[in-house]
């Protein structure tokens, strides 16, 4: 799969005059991701009770995940309003990047995740996201006031800061990246040369439990960084 | 003989630094991760109740300290696959 790090099926389309390329691997796997979830949840709403029955065993499993993924995910908000507002932003990010970490185990499937586009556009939208509310919170002067912090080395502290806010996103995106290409590039090589076993194990190891593990910091992260421009 | 021409040397530097930026780069989370892994064990040890909590909260902060080992590795994967 080595060779095939360089392949990549490319459609340019005009708009308005100006080319834009869509990498059409990365478009359809996240749409297979996309549809997996929107489906799951349409089947899994049909088979939902009222509270007063008692639960089958799929509404029992669905209420456990999204009970865990609330005290998880939800609780990490600092204010609970915010937490019930963001919350079902947060657990799509969390399920739409464990599925597509997951999704390389289907043979002939690529992560759309192991594609940095993927992955920068959902850190960027964390990072704006956060800009967002940290100034709605603080008022556009506090929020800025924020920046000059602390005062004692004023120009020094005004560069660092703005380092630290651009290390956010950049590293954000990056550890999920590298983490699911690694991974791919991983197997894909051992692949090439011991095709019986040993992938199985590769897959279950990189795959699932990285992607998992991934997955929970992504979500995790985007949790905090949120939170720490509303706080202060 | 002939001369060793500029593409070729530049391939050699290529695989060498992609090779070093990855070597080096491993030492680093894997000393820090294994330091984590040990405070948790210490601390699982003291207080077996805690044990999910606590490896939980060793998986992420190991994740997150993963992070400049991938950045050498999306160095040295730039390195292999993109440099002429």
């Amino acid at each position: 799969m080595g060779e095939h790090l360089g392949e990549k099926l490319i459609l340019t389309v005009k708009i308005g005059g100006y080319p834009i390329s869509l990498d059409l691997i990365t478009v359809l796997t996240s749409w297979l991701v996309m549809l997996i979830l929107v489906l799951g949840a349409l089947i899994l709403r049909r088979g939902l009770r009222p509270p007063e029955e008692e639960p089958t065993k799929a509404q029992a499993f669905l209420e456990w995940v999204v009970g865990t993924l609330q005290r998880q995910l939800g609780a990490g908000f600092g204010s609970r309003e915010l937490g019930r507002r963001l919350f079902p932003l947060v657990a799509t990010i969390f399920l739409f990047v464990l599925l597509s970490n997951w999704l390389s185990i289907i043979p002939g499937l690529q992560s759309p995740t192991a594609d940095l586009n993927v992955t920068l556009s959902l850190a960027i939208m964390v990072f704006l996201l956060s800009h967002y509310f940290g100034m709605r919170q603080k008022g556009l002067l506090g929020y800025a006031k924020g920046f000059i912090e602390p005062k004692m080395i004023f120009p020094l502290s005004l560069i660092l800061n703005f380092a630290g806010e651009l290390a956010k996103p950049i590293s954000h995106s990056f550890r999920l990246f590298g983490n699911v290409l690694g991974g791919g590039i991983l197997i894909g090589i051992i692949f090439s040369f011991m095709p019986l076993v040993v992938p199985a194990v590769l897959h279950a190891v990189y795959d699932l439990f990285i992607g998992a593990v991934q997955a929970i910091v992504f979500a995790f992260l985007a949790v905090t960084y949120i939170n720490i421009a509303v706080e202060r | 003989m002939q001369g060793i021409t500029g593409p070729e040397i530049i391939a050699a530097t290529k695989y060498l630094a992609a090779a070093l930026a990855m070597g080096l780069g491993a030492m680093g989370p894997a000393i820090g991760e294994g330091f984590a892994a040990g405070k948790a064990l210490e601390g699982m040890a003291r207080q077996p109740e805690m044990r999910t909590d606590l490896l939980m909260s060793m998986l992420i902060g190991q994740a997150v300290t993963e992070s400049t080992g991938i950045y050498s590795l999306v160095v040295a994967l730039i390195l292999l696959f993109v440099v002429g």
